[in-house]
């Protein structure tokens, strides 16, 4: 659309202010995590950075905190979590896509639909399931209801992923003697490939973010992930250091916002990947 | 053709074995978790006094006449209504805006995507200390601009608000991403048409481009009242459900129950309450997604 000369300049002011409101918290939050435990409570907040108190405060929350070992776990039970739900979610996806079979569509609406469920109403279960299995306090009683948590997420983006890939690829290898099995490995994988990374940025986000059934099934520090890190944090201690506590968000948010800066494009791609009418 | 005769007995074969796993790994833990959960909302169970006992419907009478309940769903509820309009009008404003494509927008646009990635959590940690009424940027700054500074996290007539304030800052740009993308991809001729017609700025917005826009924003805005209807980490790291009850939601609530005063069965039942509403939810927002494809096989 043509904007008048006097109209592009409101624009500009106009998405300059989107961008503050975007970014200051930020930027402020940063600012904090640069205090010492008494200078947060400066108003104005003057704009010095003092090497000595940020070093601190960093090392404090990542070494003293554990906030580092909080990140490797995050990171073991994202990574994995995600893998194996695309290692199950995949083959499922790709059969709503391609096979024919009784009530296919009632199956999928209804995987789909688990996506939607409060995760409050399976938290105790689960937790008592982990726990009876013998692993509460350990990774894979993170990842089992994780990998369940994202699995519907994957099967709906990728079935739009595999729809978009023609039908004739698939019989032309049929028709080669390929099974269906070897068809989905050999000839779709390679063709999904955006598709999978697709889901597995969302299955990451979701992951990376859940606190509610890892603070049921976690107690033990050395398997807290960063959220569960950062609950126990602001719930046990009252009132808050808030230097700490800033540090603690700047610690948390910095592995996202530098992935975010790598998947940016693929993230406007998952969220119409829903398929909208 | 013999592959023809082979095709229905593979057919099923494949089907249990490329859907098998999928289907086995949520039957183990996510519907026996929610078929357990109801079981244990029909007892007294308090981990704290070692009691289990049936109850039948004992703790969906109790939840009735528990004002916290009431007062969590009213809660629940605002939030969900408020912030979610909220959301959905800024998210489209801001779609629009963004169509008009100036110079350096794709780093707003990076920017703007940013808040809905993050750690819900944190982000109620983060709000906390922007608006706190002592030392926070917030307030300093409405004082230089001679506006009241409010309690926003104390005052209990505003906390909600507050609440739903930081949920709208959140997801807003989730808003603004399905409508954005859906907008670009609409053809460009039906505008150049209507503009050529005559029609004015906002005729055209009014006319075509909100109708066209309709499904996609009604898909995202139904999305986002089902998340929002189960809010919990925001109100853990925010508010903590304070001040009294003010910000306690149906999930926070049904945690502190399970989580905090170990009571299974009433936390079930809570938590029961929110699966009915939410499966009505996911019923609305199946109007809006492809679900049923043409078969070609």
């Amino acid at each position: 659309m043509r904007l008048r000369k006097a109209e592009r300049a409101v624009a500009y002011v106009v998405m300059v202010l989107i961008a503050i409101v975007g970014i200051a918290p930020f930027a402020v939050l940063f600012l904090i995590s640069t205090r010492t435990r008494l200078g947060v409570l400066q108003v104005p907040p003057p704009l010095t950075f003092e090497l000595e108190t940020f070093l601190a405060n960093y090392q404090g929350v990542i070494t003293d905190r554990f906030f580092l070992d909080y990140t490797i776990n995050s990171g073991i039970v994202t990574g994995a979590s995600t893998l194996l739900a695309l290692v199950i979610g995949v083959p499922a996806a790709y059969a709503f896509s391609r096979l024919r079979f009784r009530a296919r569509d009632q199956w999928a609406s209804t995987i789909l639909s688990f996506r939607f469920m409060p995760p409050v109403a399976v938290a105790i279960p689960i937790f008592l399931v982990i726990r009876n299995l013998g692993l509460g306090d350990s990774y894979l009683g993170l990842m089992l209801p994780y990998i369940a948590f994202t699995l519907p997420l994957v099967i709906w983006m990728l079935i739009g992923f595999f729809d978009e890939v023609p039908r004739e690829i698939d019989d032309a290898a049929l028709v080669d003697g390929c099974s269906r099995l070897q068809v989905l490995t050999k000839v779709m994988l390679p063709l999904v490939r955006p598709g999978m990374l697709v889901a597995a940025i969302f299955g990451v986000i979701f992951i990376w973010n859940e606190v509610l059934v890892g603070v049921y099934v976690i107690s033990s520090e050395d398997i807290k992930t960063i959220p569960v890190g950062a609950a126990s944090l602001i719930s046990a201690q009252r009132p808050l250091d808030w230097n700490v506590a800033a540090t603690v968000g700047v610690v948390t948010i910095l592995p996202i916002f530098i992935f975010s800066l790598f998947v940016q494009r693929y993230i406007l791609r998952g969220v119409t990947a829903g398929a909208i009418k | 053709m013999p592959a023809a005769r082979r095709d229905p007995i593979n057919r099923r074969r494949d089907v249990f074995l490329l859907l098998g796993p999928a289907v086995l790994y949520l039957v183990a833990f996510s519907v026996f978790p929610l078929l357990y959960s109801l079981t244990i909302s029909f007892f007294d169970w308090r981990v704290t006094q070692s009691s289990f006992e049936f109850i039948g419907l004992g703790n969906y009478g109790e939840l009735a006449q528990d004002p916290v309940f009431w007062q969590s769903a009213a809660n629940t509820a605002v939030m969900t209504a408020v912030g979610v309009s909220a959301q959905v009008v800024l998210g489209t404003l801001l779609a629009l805006f963004f169509d008009l494509h100036l110079r350096g927008s794709w780093l707003v646009r990076g920017i703007l995507v940013l808040p809905m990635l993050l750690t819900p959590v944190v982000v109620g940690v983060m709000w906390r200390a922007l608006l706190n009424p002592d030392w926070g940027v917030v307030n300093w700054a409405l004082g230089l601009a001679g506006l009241p500074e409010p309690l926003w996290l104390g005052d209990p007539s505003l906390a909600l608000w507050t609440l739903t304030l930081v949920d709208v800052w959140q997801w807003t740009p989730f808003v603004f991403v399905v409508v954005f993308a859906r907008l670009q991809a609409l053809p460009r001729e039906v505008f150049e048409a209507a503009q050529v017609d005559g029609a004015g700025r906002l005729a055209t917005i009014g006319r075509i481009t909100l109708p066209l826009l309709a499904p996609a924003i009604a898909f995202a805005g139904i999305f986002r009242a089902i998340d929002a209807f189960r809010t919990f980490d925001l109100v853990f790291g925010l508010t903590y459900g304070g001040p009294g009850r003010v910000t306690t939601t149906l999930s926070f609530w049904a945690f502190e129950n399970g989580r905090t005063f170990q009571r299974y069965g009433y936390a079930s039942a809570i938590a029961y309450v929110m699966v009915i509403v939410a499966i009505v939810g996911v019923t609305l927002l199946f109007r809006y997604i492809q679900v049923r494809r043409e078969d070609a096989s």
